[in-house]
């Protein structure tokens, strides 16, 4: 393709559709990293990954090898995970407790904030060589924590978590505010899973009210019912209802609310299944909540959404109680962790359904999963083909009267929010994010 | 006795390896379950996530979808060969009529002109049924890239 200058940027997104090459172009992807990933603020993880000093974990964002640790004071830092001497990553576990990090190749040594702690034999260094802060780990330019969300900008300009996160901050204490302690904490450990796609159909799918009942067809019974995706409070996985009647579904789907804000940002409602808990360990949950909250309890107990994106590498999944970084790796390949979330002061009996809920729909093996996982691929190895150089993106074209760059609502199988994903792409790459 | 575990345990590989799903449920005990957890050394199924645990009714819903005609992720089918090896058997371990079995597997899986090969270590806690044989109380494999980056698994260990 020619030179990558804003004129041909501006030439892969339509108002209805993007080019292929918006998913295969290598030059497209290394741009990305730069003026997307570059700029906009990741998740990393959750504070409670390190609750005491020395707790570390190793990661890595936006291609770059991090630690995130939590040193002697109490406080979180995040560092690249280079030697300030000669390069080489100076902790290879991927978490763990250390008193110090020690760099393999010449002894060098760090405390757990990354200050240089010394260099073995300083003596062949000119005097003061060594001090100043110049051979500390590099921290990561931004480093924010909100609510135990752990997140960092790779860019020392730019707007801050605040303004980023705008509205998108509610639906962050959506999730923390079900838990009666006002805390969530990610104690259960990790899925990890990679998949040969580009970014951006993850992206576009999560908010994707027109695909669950194909791509999902197979977690379908014979009698039109579906395991329960989330939690179902008895700790078994029963079943709910999501095709049958298929028709009179199909408006319900129609009816959910989905919209985006600033940033690219975006969230859809909670499906029309599983709606309604009772039994005594919901009593339990609700009187938890009413000791906690008082006469908030009810609205901080309401689970409003299914899930919501922050655009462009992570989202919150509500009922089904975790978070999803969303890493690129290479222009045709992604990798995600999944973070489940407990809800601290909960019943443990909703934790034990919130984990097998993951288990069954999001691990490796994951009956949801597993099918998103098969499609994405499927378009990854589907756009390599000329032929159609368009992707469309055109349904609800004709209800869309909001502007694409600040908040919008639309419903149902309305492609809007993926037309609103592509509208901040366009603002970063072009340089009006 | 070492004898008829080893050719129920090969049973099993093979039921999987020909895609006799329902076959292969039906070995377990109707208390049964079977467990890949998702971190080495991990003590219970609720300490943290698992790849797969299953009960019999989760076991039946997978099951089931295993053999849905639009199953995508299995289109076309994970073709795969189980082999087991450095079975150990400790009768001391399980309960009364119990007997608890150790050993090494090794599975490839080809599918999409890709072949992908997992090992791990597997327990199983075989039940003697009354009328003779066994069934599974619970089997668990611990794979020794647990924690790892996996791509997509569709077919039972």
């Amino acid at each position: 393709m020619a030179a990558l200058d804003d004129r041909a940027l501006r030439g892969l997104v339509g108002s209805d559709r993007v080019h292929r090459d918006f998913y295969t172009s290598p030059e497209v992807f290394e741009l990305e990293m730069e003026r997307i990933f570059g700029r906009a603020w990741l998740i990393v993880g959750h504070d409670s990954q390190v609750p005491d000093p020395g707790d570390f974990v190793t990661t890595t964002l936006c291609r770059h090898p991090v630690i995130m640790s939590r040193h002697t004071d109490g406080e979180v830092h995040l560092m690249f995970n280079r030697c300030a001497h000669r390069g080489a990553q100076v902790c290879t576990e991927p978490r763990g407790n250390a008193r110090r990090f020690e760099c393999p190749y010449h002894g060098w040594v760090y405390e757990t904030d990354g200050r240089h702690a010394g260099a073995p034999y300083p003596k062949r260094y000119a005097s003061g060589f060594l001090k100043g802060g110049e051979f500390d780990l590099a921290k990561v330019p931004r480093m924010a924590i909100y609510r135990g969300f752990v997140f960092a900008c790779l860019s020392a300009d730019g707007p801050d978590l605040d303004e980023f996160l705008g509205p998108m901050k509610s639906h962050i204490d959506a999730m923390v505010d079900r838990a009666p302690d006002g805390e969530v904490e990610a104690c259960a450990g990790t899925f990890r899973y990679r998949f040969g796609a580009n970014w951006k159909i993850q992206m576009e799918n999560q908010n994707d009210l027109y695909h669950p009942m194909f791509t999902h067809a197979s977690t379908t019974a014979r009698d039109g019912t579906q395991f329960r995706r989330h939690g179902a409070e008895d700790d078994e996985a029963g079943r709910v209802r999501l095709l049958k009647e298929n028709e009179a579904l199909n408006e319900q789907w129609e009816e959910l609310a989905i919209g985006g804000h600033r940033y690219g940002h975006t969230w859809m409602e909670r499906f029309p299944m599983d709606r309604g808990q009772s039994g005594p360990v919901h009593e339990r949950y609700r009187e938890a909540m009413e000791a906690s909250y008082g006469e908030r309890a009810a609205e901080a107990m309401a689970v409003k959404h299914q899930n919501s994106i922050f655009y462009p590498q992570w989202s919150i999944q509500y009922l089904t109680q975790h978070i999803r970084a969303m890493n690129p790796v290479s222009v045709d390949c992604t990798e995600n962790v999944i973070i489940p979330l407990k809800l601290k002061g909960a019943p443990e009996e909703m934790w034990r359904a919130a984990l097998r809920s993951n288990n069954n729909s999001h691990s490796p093996s994951g009956m949801v999963m597993s099918d998103d996982m098969e499609v994405w691929e499927r378009c990854q190895r589907g756009l390599a083909s000329p032929g159609n150089e368009w992707v469309v993106f055109a349904r609800g074209m004709d209800e869309e009267d909001t502007d694409n760059r600040g908040s919008f609502e639309g419903r149902g199988t309305s492609e809007a929010n993926a037309r609103h994903q592509h509208a901040a792409w366009l603002d970063y790459m072009c340089g009006e994010a | 006795m070492r004898a008829e575990i080893e050719r129920f345990l090969y049973l099993e590989a093979r039921l999987l390896d020909e895609r006799r799903f329902e076959e292969w449920m039906n070995l377990f005990a109707e208390d049964g379950w079977y467990w890949v957890p998702a971190a080495p050394d991990r003590k219970d199924p609720y300490d943290g996530v698992s790849i797969f645990f299953d009960d019999r009714r989760v076991m039946k819903t997978r099951l089931e979808r295993l053999d849905h005609p639009r199953i995508h992720s299995q289109k076309p089918a994970s073709r795969t060969m189980h082999a087991l090896s450095n079975i150990e058997i400790d009768e001391d371990h399980g309960g009364e009529g119990e007997v608890l079995v150790r050993s090494n597997l090794t599975m490839f899986e080809f599918r999409l002109d890709k072949q992908t090969v997992y090992g791990g270590r597997c327990r199983h806690l075989l039940r003697i049924r009354d009328g003779g044989g066994f069934e599974i109380a619970w089997k668990r494999v611990d794979l020794v890239n647990c924690d790892g980056v996996f791509e997509t698994l569709s077919v039972p260990f």
